[in-house]
């Protein structure tokens, strides 16, 4: 094997390949070729590293130097000044939100330095098309363990002690799932990994299988071990073509290893994978409707009991757990179920990835210790509020969660606490909102998205999150009425208690949070007809300040309704009555003349 | 089976491991409301209706799929559970347009009388006005989308029952509406048999048979009555909704038959259409090109007269149709046959019969019923189709095949001189050039399977056929034939359905037994073989008018008594049999064309729904078809006018010797003792 004094790292995730690491690896690549350092430095794609929001991600090792936005114009310097010359290209270099320290290293960005990555272990560190870097990582070490040292039964009272809940949403102990499976009479048993990822800017698994395929792979396998199946699917959004495209190649690699197939490590175990593309709705999230799709029905939910593990897939005892569950199966095998109990708080063990989004410094994904803070999470690795602007919620748990407040900041972060704060911890979608955000708002928003995605199946779903919509935007267009709150509520509470599976009873949570802690808001859009925030189009209107108005007349040329008039003499006016909001006059004034009221 | 106990509202209640909390709740009196649950299609707790609390456990539970555990305590009426129920039922009135003054199924509607139920006298949410499609593109069958529910009950009932599965879902969420084929509206479906089922399961006014919309409600029909379909052998239960005098509606009994409950399109529109026709009410006698009203006395006496004549000369016959009842039959063979010693008698279709009934023979002296029940199909894991056409011969036999193959994951065999008319379900398709082909497949098949199962090796015996013999002789691929013989040899349960077509040789139906026996078909009640026997009384013919060997046609008779109930038409051979006789008596509930056209002598006579008596079925089963509406005016029973005739005739009736359903049910020895039979000695 050759030996490297340098390996650059590229992200190829889909965060960065989407703002064009593609290129700056050919780049990087004819670069180093042309300096003649091809023997000496290696040239790696990688998974995701999380912070996608600086991508295009170049990690150069030893020195663990991380590059920011990094183009094809900056490829040169990279070479000349790093790899030839030892130097650090300074201006590439993470820089800190307030813009005072440039961060050389990796490891000390606040975003990285306070996570804990088990499930995101090998994610931008190795390249994930090839199984022997996993290898080296230690990979199928655990299956290895599991298959020659240990008992089934011993696979799965390690994952007992180790308390790991489903990372999926619901939280259930992974390892009384499987020990219902493992007991579940039948000779055939199926394992499954749900990928079908669909919460809005959740994407934690999708880097996990785009980083690290075969932990997934091998923490499936483990479970298999465990519970008696042989055959396993994972169910993977179509719309995430590199995850597909990366464990089709990783389960061939693990095939010609014979890692997997008949007789695993020359053991009794056989274990055979496919993969199930879904078609883009989110309810085959839910495992009942995930399974039915499998089986090429309709993905609609069925009502449990009878659950899963004794009758799921064809009718077989089956075990369903997300990506990043599977993830943390290896670690757990190989360090110990007490070393992972050793992590997290009392009843939520471990680390959980959270896809940090909205209204903060830095966005993308960070895996942190459970019983971390909020604050921890929004303030230290976020880097704050954009702009500076002031704190006002967060929304965890994707569509199904809930808003929490400033009040809530010091929330430790496990399944417990959120649920008791009107939130779910769900996949881990983790959306942080300023001050400019409307909560009446933002809970329409996220209606929208359920209702959308109800599968139509059970009445309190399909037509309560419509009549809630309905409200919601009556209150949002300054038609609501103080009856319409209580309608609403009970509206929320009646879906959530008495819809068929997990999207219906956890879709009213936004509105139910919402109601909880910013209900003044709802009042004053219904008595006021205000929006403070300023973002229900329908109750603020455009006007323009004839002090600062210079008479430009660039408002009016771009107005799309043309309702703007003035000439060079008179300052110009909107006319509220033609006036679409569409607020394109306070984009292209340069004046900063108008302002919404 | 283990008890279990609940207390459900308070109130102590056996049940079952195994039952669900409804199934315990309705054994045991207890109400809890339900909307989407049909008995006997699977429960999909959509509807939520039947939402009860447990106590321990903090989620909402449907009773229709939740299993009862010993010591539950349910709670079903809780001012929570009201509350939410009503919630629901307003939001699903708010959803589609549930205006129930527009609506035939207005009074007939299980969610307007959950409504009332629960006292919903407005709705809190404003009204969506839904604007979905009224598919009024099928011929019988209109479905207005705007009042679904989306219950499933349909989609269940045509994928579960009936098995064509042309129903399903389209779209999600609010949108969701249901949809024929992939995307098709109903007229335009090519796989809708036009059974009917899914308007019959509708709980609201969505799918709605035209033909009964403004008849009557169900609840104010004057009366319901169970009764029998004539129209196919396998003689399903339907009820007739009777409302001043006039059949409202015809449906199928509920789906928890074995059965399934169902109704062809045969059963669901000829019956009640039926009533409209244009009825034979007085007896007429020909006069040249036209008839003459007459009365009874001398329309009988011409009768009588002509028979004398004609029985003297040996020139006589009875021609009696398949659809007659037991008792009617019994009525025929004991005037002419035992009293009379008449030799000529037989049914239309009569040569079909006597084919099933020569190739049986063997089999029967054997001792072991020839043939099982048709639900039994549902059971098996091979279904095995014999030159039948289901679809036209028996449609709800076509169901069972395509819900065995669908649902129950049996394979589906066509031998056949015509393709599969399963074509997308069928696993192996063997047609044949000729029909002789055909049955020298099945033949030579029988041997071939006899060996396999018997030395579970497919070691030759010398003399007996071999693959590629039986390839070359039928025209069917080597593999094939070796891939049906795997099918049939790895089957625990086989089953063959036997096409009426293949019953003029009864060789061939002998080697179809004969391949059941190989295959080891083995049913509680018979061999695994379904004989589609033209109809509803066929087999009922068998010890009664059924004649030995064929007379109609054989020689020019003078006289011809013809009892038609006019429901199906008669066959050619019979028509031209007839119109060659010099002095016909037709006696026909109808004006059935051509057939009257044919007779000196018409004479009314009951129809279906006016008569009552029993069908041997192939099901297995005597069942009872009953009166629906009594008959009006002139119109008497045949018990009465044979017996004026049999006074007119001077003869005694002699009593019948035997039950005509006799020994059709009754296997003496245990079918698993059958035993091949050489075919020379039903040929010869």
């Amino acid at each position: 094997m050759a030996f490297y004094r340098a390996h650059v790292l590229v992200c190829k995730g889909t965060g960065c390949s989407a703002s064009g690491s593609s290129s700056v690896f050919d780049a990087l690549g004819e670069e180093i070729r042309k300096r003649g350092l091809d023997q000496e430095v290696a040239l790696v794609e990688t998974g995701c590293h999380g912070m996608c929001e600086m991508g295009p991600i170049v990690v150069i090792y030893p020195e663990g130097s991380l590059y920011c936005r990094v183009s094809v114009d900056d490829v040169p310097e990279i070479v000349e000044e790093h790899l030839y010359k030892g130097r650090l290209v300074q201006r590439l270099l993470y820089t800190t939100p307030d813009r005072k320290v440039k961060v050389p290293r990796y490891r000390d960005i606040p975003f990285y330095s306070k996570q804990h990555r088990i499930a995101l272990r090998n994610c931008g560190y190795i390249n994930p098309d090839n199984i022997e870097e996993y290898i080296a990582r230690d990979g199928y070490a655990a299956l290895a363990k599991a298959l020659t040292s240990m008992k089934p039964e011993e696979v799965l009272s390690e994952v007992k002690t180790s308390g790991l809940r489903g990372r999926g949403g619901g939280g259930f102990p992974t390892g009384l799932k499987w020990e219902f499976c493992r007991k579940a009479p039948g000779d055939k048993k199926y394992v499954i990994c749900n990928a079908d990822e669909g919460d809005p800017g959740a994407f934690m698994d999708r880097s996990i299988l785009e980083g690290d395929p075969h932990a997934v792979i091998e923490g499936m396998m483990l479970g298999a071990y465990a519970m008696g199946a042989d055959e396993g699917y994972i169910y993977c959004r179509a719309e995430y073509p590199l995850a597909i495209k990366r464990l089709v190649g990783a389960i061939a690699q693990a095939e010609e290893f014979g890692l997997i197939g008949d007789n695993v490590m020359d053991t009794d175990f056989s274990f055979h994978l496919h993969i199930k593309e879904g078609a883009g709705a989110f309810v085959c999230g839910e495992e009942t409707a995930l399974m039915a799709s499998i089986e090429g029905e309709r993905g609609m939910p069925r009502p449990r009991p009878p659950f899963p593990a004794n009758k799921g897939l064809w009718g077989k005892p089956s075990n369903i757990n997300n990506v990043e569950t599977w993830a943390n199966v290896p670690n757990i095998i190989r360090n110990g179920g007490s070393w992972f109990a050793s992590i997290g708080t009392e009843k939520s063990k471990g680390t959980k990835v959270f896809a940090l989004t909205g209204k903060v410094n830095n966005t993308g994904l960070v895996e942190v210790p459970m019983g971390t803070t909020i604050r921890d999470i929004v303030f230290d690795m976020g880097g704050g509020i954009l702009k500076d602007r002031k704190f006002k919620a967060v929304q965890i748990g994707g569509p199904s969660g809930g808003c929490l407040t400033e009040e809530h900041l010091d929330l430790p972060v496990d399944y417990e606490s959120l649920t008791a704060a009107g939130a779910i911890m769900g996949s881990g979608g983790l959306v942080v909102m300023d001050e400019d955000t409307c909560m009446v708002d933002v809970s329409k928003f996220f209606l929208e998205f359920t209702q959308r995605e109800s599968c139509g199946k059970c009445v309190p779903c399909r037509e309560g999150t419509k009549q809630m919509l309905l409200i919601l935007e009556k209150i949002t267009s300054g038609k609501g009425r103080m009856e319409d709150l209580k309608i609403l509520e009970d509206l929320a509470v009646m879906v959530k208690e008495m819809s068929l599976c997990g999207l219906g009873q956890t879709a009213p949570n936004p509105v139910l949070t919402t109601l909880r802690y910013f209900r003044d808001e709802y009042e004053t859009h219904i008595r006021d007809k205000k929006c403070l925030a300023k973002a229900c189009s329908a109750l603020i209107s455009y006007l323009i300040d004839p002090d600062k108005c210079k008479k430009c007349g660039l408002c009016a040329k771009n107005c799309p309704v043309k309702c703007i008039s003035g000439d060079r003499n008179t300052p110009y006016v909107i006319d509220q009555e033609k006036c679409i909001k569409c607020g394109t006059c306070l984009e292209v004034c340069p004046f900063q003349a108008v302002f919404k009221e | 089976m283990n008890n279990i106990t609940l207390t459900i509202d308070g109130k102590t209640c056996d049940g079952v491991q195994g039952d669900t909390i409804l199934e315990v709740a309705r054994r045991n009196d207890v109400y809890i409301p339900t909307l989407c649950f049909l008995e006997g299609l699977t429960p999909i707790g959509s509807c939520r209706m039947c939402v009860v609390e447990v106590e321990k456990n903090p989620k909402m539970l449907t009773a229709c799929t939740t299993p009862a555990q010993d010591g539950m305590v349910v709670h079903t009426q809780t001012e929570k559970l009201r509350e939410f129920r009503r919630q629901m039922l307003e939001l699903i009135f708010a959803g589609r347009n549930h205006f129930c003054m527009y609506c035939s199924q207005s009074g007939d509607c299980e969610l307007q009388d959950l409504a009332i139920e629960h006292g919903m006298d407005s709705v809190r949410y404003p009204y969506l006005y839904a604007g979905f499609d009224n598919d009024a593109t099928h011929r019988d069958i209109q479905m207005d989308h705007n009042r679904c529910i989306l219950c499933l009950r349909c989609i269940r009932v045509c994928a579960e029952k009936v098995g064509t599965h042309t129903l399903d879902l389209q779209k999600r969420g609010w949108n969701a509406t249901i949809v024929s084929d992939l995307g098709r509206r109903l007229g335009e479906s090519s796989t809708c048999t036009t059974c009917g089922a899914c308007a019959q399961v509708c709980p609201t006014g969505t799918i709605t048979l035209r033909e009964f919309a403004y008849r009557g409600r169900r609840k104010d029909c004057d009366d319901v009555v169970e009764s029998v379909c004539p129209l196919c052998s396998i003689g399903c239960r339907i009820k007739a909704y009777v409302r001043t005098g006039s059949i409202a509606r015809v449906e199928g009994t509920s789906v928890t038959e074995p059965d399934g409950g169902q109704l062809c399109k045969k059963g669901r529109w000829t019956l009640p259409r039926s009533a409209e026709r244009e009825r034979i009410s007085v007896p007429m006698i020909r006069e040249g090109s036209h008839y003459r009203e007459a009365s009874w006395e001398e329309a009988l006496d011409l009768v009588a007269r002509n028979f004398q004549k004609a029985h003297g000369a040996d020139s006589d016959g009875i021609l009696v149709s398949s659809l007659c009842t037991d008792e009617e039959l019994s009525l025929f063979v004991s005037l002419f046959k035992d009293g009379l010693g008449m030799e000529r008698l037989d049914t239309f279709d009569g040569d079909v019969l006597r084919g099933f009934v020569k190739g049986f023979e063997p089999f029967r002296r054997q001792g072991v019923r020839p043939f099982t029940a048709a639900h039994n199909i549902l059971d098996s894991d091979c279904i095995v189709n014999l030159s039948a056409d289901p679809d036209e011969e028996a449609p709800v036999i076509a169901s069972y095949m395509r819900v065995g193959t669908l649902r129950n994951g049996a394979s589906l065999l066509n031998l056949s001189c015509k393709t599969s008319p399963f074509a997308d379900i069928t696993d192996v398709d063997a047609v044949t050039a000729t029909p002789a082909q055909s049955v020298a497949l099945v033949e030579g098949l029988a041997e071939l399977v006899a060996d396999l199962k018997a030395s579970g090796s497919e070691a030759q015996e010398e003399g007996k056929i071999s693959v590629g013999e039986l390839a070359g002789k039928t025209g069917i691929p080597e593999e094939t034939v070796e891939r049906i013989i795997n099918k049939l040899a790895g089957s625990q349960r086989p089953v063959f359905v036997l096409g009426g077509c293949l019953s003029r040789d009864p060789g061939a139906v002998t080697s179809a037994v004969n391949l059941a026996i190989a295959s080891r078909a083995i049913f509680e009640d018979g061999i695994g073989v379904v004989p589609l026997v033209v109809s509803g009384n066929s087999l009922g013919t068998i010890n009664t008018v059924l004649a030995k060997e064929p007379w109609i046609g054989r020689k020019k008779l003078d006289f011809l008594y013809v009892y038609s109930t006019g429901l199906v038409p008669e066959d050619e051979e019979s028509l031209s049999a007839i119109s060659g006789t010099k002095f016909v008596v037709v006696q026909c509930p109808f004006w059935a064309q051509p057939l009257v056209n044919f007779a000196d002598v018409l004479l009314p006579a009951p129809a279906w729904f006016e008569r009552s008596g029993h069908y041997c079925t192939i099901e297995g089963e005597r069942r009872r078809l009953n009166v629906v509406v009594p008959p009006k005016g002139e119109i008497r029973g045949l018990a009465s006018i044979l017996k004026d005739l049999s006074a007119g005739l001077g003869v005694e009736p002699e009593k019948p010797k035997e039950s005509p359903c006799g020994n059709l049910f009754a296997s003496e020895k245990p079918p698993a003792d059958a035993r091949m039979v050489s075919l020379e000695e039903v040929r010869n």
